[in-house]
């Protein structure tokens, strides 16, 4: 017996949460990322802060976004073909970029600095990258602190580049496109146009040049503010200018300030997010609330939006030895 | 492609010497790879290390000095470096 049932595709609906393939959860102003309410660590009846939690993009980080439209570049520019990716990451570029890799059927070799926790690299393993894990001080000459972006610069260079294709993080401005085209509307709609302060750490300062140039050209007095660590940090995915090279990508004119938050503090602020606010985040969004807290000039009324890169459940061996005998039990 | 070879040092029979050869490798990548070599070597073994990128003539130096160990001969021809290196301070 026949019938004249016919099985119908399924189509991506983001407005359901239905999705045909996982890039099509990859974040845009027609699927943002979510926006939540700091009410505790930030006294809610000081300011309006509002966390934009990046670890819920689909390869669990801001760097979704960044990846995607590297990735994108490099396959419009036709030099993908046949070639293997290789960059320098922190790992959460790297993890979004090995999944991607993967699905347009390349493969991630990525340099890493040695101090990244163990599970990122695993993650990226799992993955099906090749992980390099450079010492930043590997080039004391040419390149200190910045060990695995030369590192990634030769291998694409070396072999004749025949074997390597470099997407360059640091420098592509696909980088900068990916914050301004996603991140920048996505808060300006998220805020319906009040966002006020504008909060992200300095890494590769795509996100801060990005998203700044998308929110300066909607209002020049929005406040952007970077968030830099101090030297010998570990803040995994922030760099310190004292240490390390200001990024090509960095658009001066659109930061408006900069504060430089220690590891005390960002750990910290860490773990009141955890315990205050239950936002399991990674250690570079306590930074970046950290400088909210030492930020004294914002109106009550102001409206921020900070990023929340990552996710803490990377960091877990960090936050062992932050927590010593914390939550066990004593005798 | 790298090249590695291993062989008896000629001037100890208990030491190694192992040829690594880094030729077509753009700085920091021998400088890397030698690394990674070196940190498989017990003291007293060596490294001939062959480069043509002339990075390498400032690079290796710094990391042999920063490792502690000992750069006992460079030697410069036609193109190409070539490093005699002995893991820590050399007898």
């Amino acid at each position: 017996m026949t019938t004249s049932f016919q099985v119908k595709t399924l189509r991506t609906d983001s407005a359901l949460r239905r999705f045909e393939d996982i890039r099509a959860m990859l974040p845009d102003v027609d699927n943002p990322s979510p926006i939540v309410r700091l009410n505790r660590v930030v006294p809610a009846s000081r300011y309006k802060t509002y966390l934009k939690l990046e670890w819920l993009n689909p390869f669990g980080s801001l760097k979704d976004r960044t990846a995607a439209y590297l990735l994108a570049g490099l396959i419009e520019r036709g030099e993908l073909e046949g070639r293997e990716i290789v960059e320098a990451s922190s790992g959460n570029t790297a993890i979004a970029l090995a999944a991607l890799a993967g699905l347009a059927g390349s493969r991630l070799t990525t340099t890493i600095p040695d101090g990244v926790p163990e599970e990122k690299k695993v993650i990226l393993r799992m993955l099906g990258a090749e992980v390099w894990e450079t010492p930043d001080d590997l080039c004391p000459v040419d390149h200190p602190k910045d060990g695995a972006i030369a590192l990634a610069r030769s291998l694409a260079a070396s072999e004749n580049g025949e074997r390597f294709v470099g997407t360059e993080q640091y420098e592509n401005v696909d980088n900068v496109k990916a914050h301004y085209e996603t991140t920048g509307p996505e808060i300006w709609a998220q805020t319906e146009g009040r966002v006020r302060w504008f909060y992200a750490g300095y890494g590769t300062t795509g996100t801060l040049t990005g998203v700044g140039r998308f929110l300066k050209e909607r209002d020049p007095s929005i406040q952007i503010v970077g968030v830099e660590p101090e030297p010998g940090h570990r803040l995994p995915g922030l760099k310190s200018f004292k240490e390390a090279r200001v990024p090509a990508l960095l658009d001066e004119s659109v930061i408006d300030r900069t504060v430089v938050v220690g590891d005390s503090d960002a750990y910290r602020v860490t773990k009141d997010l955890w315990r205050q606010e239950a936002l399991m985040v990674g250690p570079s969004t306590g930074a970046v609330v950290s400088a909210i807290s030492q930020t004294t000039d914002i109106d009550p009324d102001d409206v921020i939006v900070a990023i929340s890169a990552d996710s803490g459940m990377k960091y877990t061996s960090y936050f062992e030895e932050i927590l010593g005998d914390d939550g066990r039990p004593s005798l | 492609m790298t090249d590695v070879r291993t062989q008896p040092a000629a001037n100890d029979a208990a030491a190694l010497s192992v040829d690594l050869d880094c030729s077509g490798l753009l700085c920091p990548l021998p400088v890397y790879k030698a690394a990674l070599v070196l940190n498989q070597l017990s003291d007293g073994d060596q490294l001939r290390l062959v480069t043509t990128d002339p990075g390498a003539l400032r690079d290796i130096p710094a990391m042999t000095r920063q490792r502690g160990d000992t750069l006992i001969s460079v030697e410069e021809a036609e193109g190409r470096q070539v490093f005699q290196i002995e893991k820590g301070i050399s007898r």
